[in-house]
Formats: structure tokens, C-alpha cells, sequence
């Protein structure tokens, strides 16, 4: 993974631990809100993610692709694959603009018909297979390939499809996530919506005002169970529940009750098997919007009543990297189980006055950690969680 | 099945149907009137591809006859081009202040399956895939699975628009021919590229037949960038010789090699090409694959979009759909009689 706090999952651990925020001020974007609208940006200029990336310096690779490749790089070698052609093995990437970092500096260009140059190499990196295919290129997928788009849930949909695609048997091993570049586009997007919090973002908190961007990727690699036994995997928890709901309540806002967080977090909860008291930690959407933490928090008062398990955004720390989230959040909640540990939702100060529960402010360490909840909930209703268990094999 | 394209495919009878047609390269759909679908109100708001796709999504769960709504799954190569392009320059225009949001929510990929959910009040399983030549066949896929998983029918479809400025961009990189050719003539001019179309297609797919049933998908495979004896081998494992063929091709001289291949691997039997009806576009395979349906289940063939053709010699009982995008994703798919 790669995301504003780390190049890696170590680093990304590193920072969490250390309760450092990736927030800050762009310098790569081209807007007059660089330093006006905070953003988690990776810290390495595009010229210096080609050696993360481990590809040459060429053109008609964006930011990103890169993004992607750097964290692809790091998902495979964790998980000891040398060749992903060893074995059959599918990839599912999520992206929300594809190559939209790149290409809006060129648009104008691109539509003119005196400009020429090789600035043309970029002109088919706009759509969102443009990223997935170089991705796949580059380290050798050849079997299913699929990219997805359903908006701040696009990569918990890639985990799930890829799941799904294990569990009827058509591939052993599949390779899921999602790449996320911050762009002009975006920033400008949640910004006329009046979505973006000048300040650093305050998830959970009566005086939030919006959500902060973020840019990073993440893959994990999904195997059956009979497959990483018997390949010797290191198995380092099990995607034990998942669902995808549609809320169908408003374009882009959440319904105030939480309607379809519910029924994505009941839903996958019955599908692990897992009951309400199991649940250790929930790694909300938690963006700090007005409408969502009210929503979300509706939600886990009603599913959970008044024993709601600890949460927490970790937003503050990467920002909210959109097709990529889902998958970073994942791996976030690898780590809870792993290490121990529950996160700090940074920037909380005053419980929000429609809600009796308030998020985990500290970091906690040495707690056991044995069942999460992941969610990512996204315009045009798409509502999607994971739950994540520590493996008991 | 409902298809909004560039043939009168919306309403009336297909078998009956003239061919349109046009020497400019890019063939553009014929819109229906949109009012007995969609309230005036939002569809003032609603841009061009929005009101094709939910359009076509509404009319072919009127058409299924089935009332209760299922899981949605769709794939769109580009989205909407007409917001995209717009918030692009109004961000560049009005110097990133005071924007209306409207183009920015529109352009997100899942923005016409977020309005077909909440027309239908439908709380299902919502999802679209995007991925050029991949990305109706992934939704058709993962539809597939859903049945699999237990759902009884899904909503399945697939929406793209071509742009003028979207065509001039593509034009850059050679998606197109260079000469003005008229659709009617797309395959006796091979060179390189081919022209430009759009289109949204529905389908309702359930597990078991149904008295309203076009078809059966007996089986279906996608083939990311395969050499030419990579997809000679995988078409010859996939099928024995089916009753008809229909294909994607296009009069792209860069890519024909490979419809030559499965030429070869199915000599003599029929083929009917479906892109000078409908354009080459991401999705156009959706459009190809509801013509397919239309065909297996009236047994005949609308006789004015193949000019030149004979009808069928013989029933057809399966029919094998071969289909590629620009040589890097292909899909061949087997369809059979209900």
C-alpha cells in the first residue's frame, strides 16, 4: 500500500502508531485551493513514484498508475508471489477518475488541433481500464482483469467481486484494490458541493465541517483457504462477511438514519457468522461530512444499540482516498487484528449532538482484535462493508 | 431487453425496420421520447447518456414483466463524457469558484445505476464495472454469479455515449477511419479503424427460463490481450461449430487478423456482423448480444440491416457471439434457444 503516511505497509503502520496525520498542502496539484484546502498527498513527486513503481520514466504513465503499481509491487512480494503467472490469478482494481490527474493538465490540448507532441501518449489515460491495464501489464496478469467504479466504495466492491469470483470456484487466487490520484477535478467536485473542510477534517465531531482528499492505493491478495494451505500462504486474516446495498434515497447524501449502512453492516455481520458482541473494532467511513457520520453513527446506534464496539475514521490520517479507501481500510483493519491495536479518531474534540456514542481517541494497544468491521459507503447510494477476522485455522 | 442505438431499436418491430445510416463516421443514437420515463423535472437536469441509460433500464424492467427489483450490474467504458468534459471546463472557465456541482456528480461512473436504484427503490446489490471492452461482460458476469449466489433475476445493462469531442480525441490516436465512410459499406473498407457509436441496452436475466425469455447464455469467456493462436485454441475448446455466428467486426484492417482467426476455426457457418448498426464503442458487445437474443428467438433476421444476406438456412439452436475491443478485450459467448 501507499498512501500520505507511508510508502508501504510498514510505514503506514509506522505513522498510525505514532498518531501522525498525512494531512497538509498540495505540491502537485494545479489549484488555486493549494493552500487553502488541506489534502493527503503522497509525498513523492510523480518523477520519484517511477522507482517505487519500478517501471523507467515514460510518458502515458499517470500518477495513477503508479500509485497502483507501487502498491501491487509491495502485495505481491509480501505474499511471497514471484510470478503471478504461477498460478491462476485474476486482478480487480477500482478507480473513481483514472488517469483524470494527468490528463486534466492536458485537456485543453489534447482538443486542440494546432497542439501536437507527446503529451498524445496520455490521451487514452483518462478512463479507468487505462490504470488496471498498465498495472496488469507491467507484472503479468493475464487471467480475469476487471475494474470497478461505484464512487467511495469502488475498491470494498473489488475485494467482494474477487472474493466471490474464489468462492465459486473459478479462480484460487485473486488480486484486489484500488488506485487514487488527488486531482483538480475531485477537489473541485467535493469542494462546489460544499463538502471539503478547510480545516483538518474532523470525523465524528459536532463541529466538523467536511471531508479533506486523500490519494494513495492498496491491494490485498485473495486466496481459498485450500489454496493457501496448500500453496504454504501466509494467512494473515480471513474476509469472513461482506455486503453491497444500494440505499436509494438521494443522489448523493446519505438517508439520516442510515438506512443502508444498516443493512450493509447487518448483512455482512450474518454473513461471518459473527454476532453483535464479537465485533472488536468498526473502521467507519467516517468522513466528516455533515450528512455521513450523522448517518453512519444512526446506523451503529441502531444495529448495536447501546454496546457499540469501539470506532474509528481513520480519515484524519490518509484523507478520504475515495476508489482506493476501501482497500487501504482493509489493510488498516489487518493490522487492528494483527498488532493489537485500535486507531485514534485524530481531530475529535465534541460528540456529536444527534449521537450518544463517540469515537476511540487514543491509541490503544494491546487489545484484542478479533473481528472488524470495514465501511465504505459512496454516492448514488452504493453502501458496501467487509468484515475481517482474525484467521483461526 | 431494451437497446437505445443507432437503429430504431427502442420501439416497433426490428424485423421490420429500415437501416439508418450516415457517411460521417459516427453514428448517433436515436433518442426516444424520454417523458413516459422520466418526470419532466429531473430530466431536465439529467444529460444525455443519464436519460439513455435509465431510459433503457426502465423500459426493459416494464418489458420483463417482473415487479419486484433485483440487483443492478452494469458497465460503462467512458460514463458520461457530456458532464465530464463540461466540469472540466467550467473548473478552467469560471477559475475554480462558485461551480455547480451538477457535471461533477453526473460524471461518476455509477451515477446512472445510483438513479435506476433509486427510481425502482431498489436496495439490492448495485455495481458497475468499467473497463473498456470488459465492462458490460464483467457486469454480465458478476450477474451470472449473483443468480448463482441465489438472486432470482438481475438488472443487467450497459451505457455509452460518443461525444464530438470525444470522437475528435479518439480521431487523434486513430480510433477512426480517415476517409468518410457510410456504415452501409463498413466492411468492403478495410483500413485502419473503424467508426465511432454509442448505445444503452438492458437485460433482465433470471435463473430459469421464462415465458418471456429471449435466450439462454449457455456459457461465456473473456480473453485479456490473447495472441492470435491463444484465441484460435480458446474458441475451438469453447464450442463445436454453433447454427450461426455473430461478430463484432468492424472494417478495422489493425485488427481483423483476429476475426480471420475465427474464421478459420468455424468455416462455412453464417456470420452476421453487427457493428455498421450500432458503431464501435466500449460497450457496444451489450448491443451485439441483444441483437443475438433477437435473432435465436424469432428465427429470422431483420432483413434490412443485412442487405445482401439470406435468411437463415436452418434453426438455429446455438449461435456462438465473438466480440473484441481494439484487439485487447474479447468475449465469446454462447447463446442458445429456449
Amino acid at each position: 500500500m501507499i498512501t500520505a503516511i507511508g510508502d508501504n505497509v510498514a510505514g503506514n503502520l509506522h505513522h498510525l502508531r505514532l498518531q501522525q496525520s498525512g494531512l497538509g498542502y498540495s505540491n502537485y496539484i494545479d489549484t488555486i485551493y493549494k493552500n487553502v484546502l488541506p489534502v493527503a498527498e503522497v509525498k513523492h513527486a510523480s518523477d520519484a513514484l517511477f522507482a517505487l513503481a519500478g517501471v523507467p520514466v515514460k510518458e502515458g504513465y499517470t500518477r495513477t498508475t503508479l500509485l497502483g503499481l507501487a502498491a501491487m509491487r509491495e502485495a505481491l512480494q509480501d505474499a511471497g508471489i514471484t510470478d503471478v503467472q504461477s498460478n491462476p490469478t485474476g486482478f480487480i482494481n477500482a478507480s473513481t477518475v483514472g488517469g483524470m490527474c494527468d490528463t486534466e493538465k492536458l485537456y485543453f490540448d489534447i482538443i486542440n488541433p494546432e497542439k501536437t507532441g507527446s503529451f498524445l501518449q496520455y490521451i487514452d489515460t483518462l478512463d479507468c481500464a487505462d490504470c488496471t491495464q498498465r498495472i496488469a501489464d507491467t507484472v503479468g496478469f493475464s487471467e480475469h482483469i476487471a475494474t470497478i467504479s461505484t464512487a467511495c466504495s469502488s475498491s470494498a466492491n473489488a475485494l467482494m467481486f474477487g472474493a466471490r469470483m474464489i468462492k465459486l470456484g473459478m479462480l484460487p487466487r485473486m488480486v484486489c484494490g484500488g488506485t487514487e490520484a488527488l486531482t483538480r477535478f475531485t477537489l473541485n467536485g467535493f469542494n462546489s458541493l460544499k463538502n471539503v473542510d478547510k480545516q483538518f477534517c474532523r470525523p465524528f465531531d459536532q463541529q466538523r465541517t467536511g471531508l479533506n482528499l486523500g490519494e494513495g492505493a492498496a491491494y490485498l491478495v485473495l486466496e481459498s483457504e485450500s489454496f493457501a494451505r496448500a500453496n504454504n500462504s501466509s494467512i494473515l486474516a480471513e474476509l469472513s462477511g461482506y455486503c453491497n446495498t444500494n440505499e436509494a434515497f438521494h443522489p448523493t447524501s446519505p438517508s439520516p438514519d442510515g438506512d443502508g449502512a444498516y443493512e450493509a453492516m447487518k448483512m455482512a455481520l450474518a454473513m461471518s457468522g459473527c454476532s453483535l458482541e464479537e465485533v472488536s473494532y468498526i473502521n467507519v467511513h467516517g468522513t466528516a461530512t455533515l450528512n455521513n457520520d450523522v448517518s453512519e453513527g444512526k446506523a451503529l446506534e441502531r444495529l448495536f444499540g447501546d454496546k457499540v464496539p469501539l470506532f474509528s475514521s481513520t480519515k484524519p490520517f490518509t484523507g478520504h482516498t475515495l476508489a482506493a479507501a476501501g482497500a487501504i481500510e482493509a489493510i488498516y483493519s489487518i493490522l487492528a487484528i494483527q498488532h493489537g491495536i485500535i486507531f485514534p479518531n485524530l481531530n475529535f474534540s465534541e460528540r456529536m449532538e444527534e449521537l450518544n456514542i463517540s469515537p476511540v481517541t487514543t491509541l490503544m494497544k494491546g487489545y484484542p482484535v478479533n473481528h472488524v468491521i470495514s465501511n465504505s459507503f459512496g454516492f448514488g447510494g452504493n453502501n458496501a462493508s467487509l468484515v475481517i477476522s482474525k484467521y483461526e485455522g | 431487453m431494451a437497446a437505445i442505438s443507432p437503429q430504431p431499436t427502442f420501439e416497433g418491430d426490428i424485423f421490420s425496420a429500415q437501416l439508418a445510416h450516415t457517411d460521417s463516421n459516427l453514428l448517433a443514437c436515436i433518442e426516444p421520447d424520454y417523458k413516459p420515463f422520466i418526470p419532466g423535472n429531473s430530466l431536465r437536469r439529467m444529460t444525455r447518456v443519464l436519460k439513455m441509460g435509465l431510459t433503457a433500464a426502465l423500459k426493459c424492467i416494464r418489458e420483463s414483466g417482473i415487479t419486484t427489483p433485483g440487483p443492478i450490474v452494469t458497465g460503462t467504458g467512458k460514463g458520461s463524457l457530456q458532464d465530464t468534459e463540461k466540469f472540466i471546463k467550467e473548473i478552467s472557465e469560471y477559475k475554480e469558484t462558485a461551480l455547480n456541482p451538477t457535471p461533477f456528480i453526473q460524471s461518476t461512473y455509477n451515477s446512472v445505476n445510483g438513479l435506476i436504484a433509486l427510481q425502482q427503490k431498489c436496495t439490492a446489490y448495485n455495481n458497475t464495472f468499467v473497463h473498456r471492452g470488459f465492462s458490460f461482460e464483467n457486469a454480465l458476469l458478476d450477474s451470472m454469479m449473483l443468480l448463482q449466489e441465489g438472486a432470482t433475476h438481475t438488472l443487467t445493462g450497459a451505457f455509452e455515449e460518443i461525444t464530438k469531442e470525444h470522437f475528435y480525441i479518439k480521431s487523434r490516436i486513430g480510433f477512426w477511419k480517415d476517409q468518410p465512410t457510410d456504415n452501409r459499406e463498413l466492411y468492403r473498407h478495410l483500413s485502419p479503424g473503424s467508426i465511432a457509436g454509442e448505445g444503452a441496452t438492458f437485460f433482465t436475466l433470471t435463473g430459469t427460463p421464462t415465458p418471456q425469455s429471449y435466450a439462454a447464455i449457455a456459457d461465456f469467456r473473456m480473453l485479456y490481450k490473447p495472441t492470435g493462436e491463444k484465441l484460435s485454441a480458446a474458441l475451438k475448446a469453447f464450442t463445436t461449430p454453433p447454427d450461426l455466428i455473430i461478430t463484432g467486426r468492424n472494417g478495422d484492417s489493425n485488427y481483423e487478423h483476429f476475426y480471420q482467426e475465427l474464421d478459420q476455426c468455424f468455416p462455412g457457418i453464417q456470420q452476421l456482423p453487427f457493428k455498421h448498426l450500432c458503431g464501435e464503442y466500449d460497450t457496444a458487445g451489450a448491443f451485439g448480444l441483444w441483437l443475438a437474443a433477437q435473432i435465436i428467438k424469432a428465427q429470422q433476421i431483420p432483413v434490412a440491416w443485412f442487405p445482401g444476406t439470406e435468411q437463415l438456412s436452418a434453426p438455429v439452436h446455438s449461435l456462438l457471439f465473438y466480440n473484441h475491443f481494439y484487439g485487447e478485450q474479447h468475449i465469446m459467448l454462447k447463446l442458445e434457444r429456449v
